[in-house]
């Protein structure tokens, strides 16, 4: 039985046919040749055999006594050889094997010519020949003499020749194998050199080297495939490009945008800030509108530069300052410099170092921790951890926890979960920062809820951030 | 694959030599007689043939012989060949062709005495199993044309 393996690959099966169909060809020619020529060699054997029997009974013949006494039939019987019997009525000389049936002799009195038939006796094949001499008057009439001579003679010969030719045959079929196996080999190779070379491109494709290209070979289906395929990567390429100019244009526009912001914005600042120290003597109206336009200017401030840090992490611009950092104590300071220490419970042990980027940790704790409070309803824990290669910051809430159809874009920018609650006093771009942040030291955030409701965010960073 | 190649070993071992049926293989062997078929002249100046009861046909040679030993001759029939004391013929025969070279002149015999000689031949030849289309040519001790003519017997066509 043919494994499973063996029919899993081109190459095999390729080479299986291949060399199948040779063989039951070569076989089948062979089969057929041998057949004929033992058929020819049977007949010719069989045809040469009744002649010399015919031969020596005419031979013989004229010198016989006739009508023939005992003598003159055993001279005819040891003049055909052994294995032979005359008859003529009574008279019988006989000599060797007797195998000739009464068949035999019914056909050779009726039919008054000579009959052959092929039989075979003690394991060996033999000619059984019966003939009636005949009386030729001058005229040419001819008469039966009552003479009737049998002879068997053994094939054996004839029988080793076509055995010998029947193994030649064989011979020539598996000699044929070898060929068949190196054809199919090459055949097989010329099939699969261009589909290993298509497989290469698609893998490099895959991979993100859309110049990968196959140069088609010839011009069979296989060539097709292979220009095909071309195309199909130069479309992919194309629009890739095309996508990635966009991207590109996009996150450039942002840039400027938040760029060309700032000088106006740091002016209105400044105005702001004046309005502010002012703002005390003013009319309870004007305050408050005036408080109004302060806020808001805060918050616009806020977001240009939440901007301006998520086209530094497009761009790629955004650099990595590591230090060696006393994680509890950043985080600690962190909550200090935002009077939150009061309203969280942190859990963090004493001494824990790492080599991070300390204002980006600060960012990220901050975010996490002013959401929780911001969004989420006390106590909001923050848990430091750590593992002998990262560093692991938890943030959970009591409170409602998110739900299940916004957990997957709480890190998008600008989503906003609730549309109905739009003014918010965040940017929209803190969560996407934070991660970005815990992506640029080659951590991660990730945020699930908890199982009695309150939102989990977990930030794991890894203790050495400068190694990557 | 072993499939194939116990395929192939069927097919060959059954290439042998098969028992058959009873065919034709031909004419039968003839040449057996009760006796020599001599021809002699009978009384209206015709052919005729006699058998002489040998027990056997014999050789063209050996009828001949008996033909010039001039045997069993009565008033209905009689030979037209002289009598002669040597009676030993030499008969060789090739394709289409027999030839007889006797112990006589061609004064001993006379043209029915020559179809005499061609029958008994010819005769003795159609019954050992050869075709009746031979010819025979005879030449005698002295060369003469009429040893140069391929014959045939009136009687044997």
């Amino acid at each position: 039985m043919i494994g499973r393996r063996w029919r899993g690959g081109l190459r095999p099966r390729l080479l299986v046919a291949f060399v199948t169909v040779t063989v039951l060809g070569a076989a089948a020619a062979a089969w057929s040749s041998a057949g004929s020529a033992s058929t020819a060699l049977v007949e010719s054997s069989q045809r040469r055999l009744a002649e010399a029997v015919t031969n020596q009974v005419a031979t013989i013949a004229p010198g016989l006594t006739f009508p023939p006494t005992q003598d003159a039939l055993e001279l005819l019987r040891s003049a055909v050889g052994p294995n032979a019997l005359v008859t003529r009525g009574d008279l019988r000389a006989a000599e060797g094997l007797d195998l000739f049936t009464d068949s035999l002799r019914d056909a050779v009195r009726t039919r008054s010519r000579l009959v052959s038939q092929r039989a075979v006796a003690e394991g060996r094949p033999w000619l059984l020949i019966g003939t009636p001499v005949m009386i030729t008057a001058v005229d040419g009439t001819r008469t039966a003499s009552g003479i009737e001579v049998y002879v068997a003679r053994d094939l054996s010969a004839v029988d080793d020749e076509i055995d010998g030719m029947a193994r030649t045959a064989g011979l020539t079929a598996a000699l044929a194998l070898p060929f068949a196996v190196l054809l199919a080999w090459l055949a097989a190779s010329s099939v699969l050199r261009p589909v290993r070379n298509l497989r290469d491109t698609a893998r490099r494709l895959a991979v993100g080297d859309l110049e990968a290209r196959s140069r088609p070979e010839g011009s069979d289906e296989l060539a097709d495939l292979t220009v095909t395929i071309n195309e199909m990567a130069g479309s992919v390429q194309t629009s890739m490009a095309a996508m990635r100019r966009m991207q590109a244009d996009a996150r450039r526009f942002a840039a400027d945008v938040s760029h060309e912001l700032r000088t106006p914005l740091s002016t209105l600042t400044a105005v702001v800030e004046v309005l502010a120290m002012t703002a005390d003597r003013m009319e309870p109206d004007a305050r408050e509108s005036a408080q109004l336009a302060i806020t808001e200017t805060q918050r616009l401030v806020t977001l240009v530069e939440d901007l301006m840090e998520v086209s530094r992490f497009d761009a790629g611009t955004a650099e990595l300052r590591v230090e060696d950092v006393d994680v509890t104590t950043a985080v600690r300071q962190c909550l200090r410099a935002r009077s939150w220490l009061d309203e969280v419970e942190l859990t963090a042990p004493a001494g824990l170092f790492a080599r991070l980027d300390r204002r980006r940790l600060d960012v990220v704790v901050a975010n996490l921790a002013g959401n929780a409070l911001r969004h989420g309803a006390p106590p909001v824990r923050v848990t430091v951890s750590a593992t002998a290669d990262t560093v692991r910051i938890e943030v959970c809430d009591n409170g409602p926890g998110i739900p299940a159809h916004v957990l997957p874009h709480v890190f998008d920018r600008f989503y906003k979960a609730d549309t109905a609650r739009a003014r918010t006093p965040g940017s929209g771009l803190g969560l996407a920062i934070a991660q970005e942040n815990a992506r640029l030291h080659g951590g991660d955030l990730t945020v699930s809820n908890l199982r009695s409701g309150g939102a989990r965010f977990v930030l794991t960073l890894p203790r050495d951030a400068g190694e990557r | 694959m072993k499939r194939i190649f116990l395929a192939v070993a069927l097919l060959a071992s059954g290439c042998g030599v098969q028992p058959s049926g009873i065919v034709d293989s031909g004419e039968a062997p003839t040449g057996v007689a009760e006796g020599t078929t001599l021809y002699f002249v009978d009384a209206r100046g015709e052919l005729q043939p006699s058998v002489l009861r040998t027990e056997r046909l014999g050789t063209v040679s050996e009828a001949l012989s008996l033909l010039l030993s001039r045997p069993g001759q009565d008033a209905s029939r009689h030979t037209e060949i002289a009598e002669t004391s040597v009676t030993r013929v030499v008969v060789t025969t090739e394709t289409g062709l027999i030839r007889v070279l006797l112990p006589l002149t061609a004064e001993d015999v006379t043209p029915l005495g020559i179809d005499q000689i061609v029958c008994t031949a010819l005769g003795v030849h159609v019954q050992s199993g050869g075709t009746r289309t031979m010819k025979v040519r005879i030449r005698f001790t002295q060369t003469t044309p009429a040893s140069e003519v391929d014959r045939t017997c009136p009687l044997i066509r």
